[in-house]
């Protein structure tokens, strides 16, 4: 199995494709900061900027407007009664917000750049399969002593370690984005948590929004496999990846009034909304999701390695 | 034949939807032996082909490679047989080597000492080192040839193997083949439509034609001794050879009919005594395509089907 996967990422490497993508990541990640930071630097700073304990007191006086208005819901009641007793928190023990423009806000943003990624690793999960069928070396592939699924295993793990390098990349290039553009600028995170505020481990929150994001990552992923796989067309596979990757969320906000939205797909992709306070399907739980990724994932994998194994190969 | 077959094809069958492609196909092939694979367009080869190297799985009956099936034990039995299917497709952005290094991986035990073996026995050591996509079809058909090798296998498989290679190039192949052959009893198959490749190649031939096997036969079998006889006057000549017993056969503007060699002269020395002017008698063997088209009925692809 080692000698197959080494196989796959060495021909994985042998594509051009494979390299623009990587630099166009890093290039586009340093390149996106660069030009804020720029575009920034071209405003007028106003000279007597609010301090933050002005801007939290604001804050606090529009929260309570909102929750004296008598037609709130129970779950906005919430959110909005959790965000006030954090900023109460704040002024109380003089705990700074991060600088919206500061290093470490920056590094947090950067995981929702994962996006990019989906994009890039989508697009050689959806070729992995289909191009040894474009490129007729499929007959090569298979008719070797080695069973079809193990060649498929190898296959899948592969864009797996795909995703994994290129979620590293992310990672270091907003590092180093972020250092080489802006300052740092302190500020502690708060977490409301089981009746009170607590302070969050700042590294903590990055590695949790990180993992969060890749999930988002496999699962489209593992989505362009399958059809890739399954319709042995890599078009195919990266347009209905990519497209349901942007339309699925509309999707789940059309429909989430309605019971069936917490069993669709999408509305477990992006399970930053646990950290961010931002869910917007009410009543769904952590083993909840975890439940229908893992339902839908065996059920994407199970089709791919059934029509990769049992098919005849008339390419 | 009393030795055992390295492969076995027992009853082999397929239907594509409700089409029988394959119809009860049943084939032994022994060590050291090259057999021909012919039929015309659309016979069923290239399906056959296919499921004797696990890429099409058989609707009913078995492939045993040394006893093992296809089915039950794959990989036991793979590992034993080297393909060739078709134009044999690289990877053309990685170089020649490193395509056998791939293909390398997926058997047991092949040590970078044997690929280097091999690609010095096909002759590609100095391009070796090239993307594929630089190789002309020749050298692809040779790096084919060497993937094929690599491993040992004691069953080859070959479809179309001389597409693309120069006249210098097929004989070499066809030395090569009878070598490998002969010195490691390797039993291969060949399919090919260059009827006269297989003729100087195998050892014998089986035609399959609408799925169903319709001959095999030995290639040095003893053929029925034919003459042509051309000489004139015409008329003269055919009452000559007709009274001398023999059927007689128009063929251009001489005759051919079926002769026992011992009789040639006795006939020779009664056409110069009849004063007839003799232009040729030679003895005919028909080739292989005369005897394809015979058993085949010509050309026709009888009941095309869609892939």
């Amino acid at each position: 199995m080692l000698n197959l996967i080494r196989n796959e990422w060495m021909k994985l490497w042998h594509k051009k494709a494979t390299w623009i993508m990587t630099i166009m990541l890093v290039v586009i990640l340093i390149g996106v900061s660069g030009v804020m930071k720029w575009a920034e630097s071209t405003f007028d700073q106003a000279d007597n900027q609010p301090s933050w304990e002005e801007n939290q007191a604001e804050n606090q006086a529009f929260l309570t407007t909102q929750l004296a208005d008598p037609n709130i819901d129970d779950s906005s009641k919430k959110q909005l009664e959790k965000e006030l007793a954090i900023s109460q928190y704040r002024l109380d023990k003089n705990l700074e917000p991060m600088d919206p423009n500061g290093r470490e806000q920056s590094v947090l943003d950067s995981s929702f750049l994962l996006s990019l990624v989906i994009l890039f690793v989508v697009i050689a999960a959806a070729g992995i399969v289909a191009a040894e069928f474009s490129q007729g070396t499929i007959k090569m592939l298979l008719s070797r002593p080695v069973k079809r699924w193990k060649i498929l295993t190898s296959k899948y793990v592969t864009t797996l370690l795909f995703a994994v390098l290129l979620t590293i990349i992310t990672f270091i290039s907003s590092m180093i984005a972020s250092y080489l553009f802006y300052d740092s600028s302190g500020g502690v995170i708060l977490d409301y948590r089981n009746g009170s505020v607590e302070e969050v481990s700042y590294w903590g929150r990055v590695f949790a929004l990180y993992a969060l994001q890749f999930v988002g990552v496999v699962v489209y992923t593992t989505f362009a496999f399958t059809i890739g796989s399954v319709f042995r067309s890599s078009s195919l596979a990266i347009g209905l990846s990519i497209f349901l990757r942007f339309v699925g969320p509309q999707i789940v906000f059309f429909l989430s009034e309605y019971e069936i939205a917490k069993y669709i797909l999408f509305t477990h992709t992006d399970l930053t909304g646990y950290i961010t306070g931002n869910m917007f399907i009410p009543g769904i739980t952590w083993p909840f999701s975890i439940a229908v990724l893992t339902v839908y994932m065996l059920i994407f994998l199970f089709i791919s390695f059934w029509s990769f194994t049992k098919r005849d190969v008339t390419a | 034949m009393e030795q055992q077959p390295i492969v076995e094809l027992k009853q082999l069958t397929k239907f594509i939807g409700k089409k029988k492609i394959i119809d009860n196909l049943n084939l032994q092939l022994f060590p050291g032996q090259i057999t021909g694979f012919l039929g015309p367009n659309g016979s069923g080869k290239t399906t056959t082909i296919r499921m004797m190297v696990g890429l099409t799985q058989p609707s009913s009956g078995e492939v045993i490679v040394e006893g093992q099936t296809l089915h039950d034990d794959f990989e036991e039995a793979m590992s034993k047989v080297g393909v060739i299917v078709e134009n044999p497709e690289m990877y053309k952005y990685m170089s020649g080597w490193k395509n056998l290094l791939h293909f390398a991986r997926m058997n047991n035990s092949i040590t970078k000492e044997r690929i280097t073996e091999v690609v010095e026995q096909v002759g590609m050591q100095n391009r070796i080192h090239e993307k594929v996509s630089s190789y002309s079809l020749g050298m692809r058909q040779r790096l084919g040839l060497a993937q094929a090798l690599l491993h040992r296998p004691k069953f080859l498989i070959l479809d179309e193997p001389t597409n693309g290679l120069d006249p210098a190039g097929i004989r070499e192949f066809r030395t090569y083949l009878s070598k490998i052959a002969k010195e490691e009893g390797v039993s291969v198959f060949v399919s090919s439509h260059m009827l006269s490749e297989i003729e100087l190649m195998c050892d014998r031939i089986a035609v399959i034609q609408n799925g169903k096997l319709i001959n095999i036969r030995e290639m040095n079998q003893k053929e029925e001794a034919h003459y042509y006889f051309e000489a004139q006057p015409a008329e003269q000549v055919r009452e000559l050879l007709v009274t001398h017993g023999l059927v007689l056969e128009d063929k251009g503007p001489g005759f051919l009919s079926k002769v026992e060699q011992d009789k040639i002269p006795g006939i020779i020395q009664a056409m110069v005594a009849a004063n007839i002017q003799i232009f040729a008698v030679q003895p005919f063997r028909k080739t292989l395509e005369d005897q394809f088209l015979e058993m085949t009925g010509g050309g026709q692809i009888a009941e095309s089907h869609k892939k």
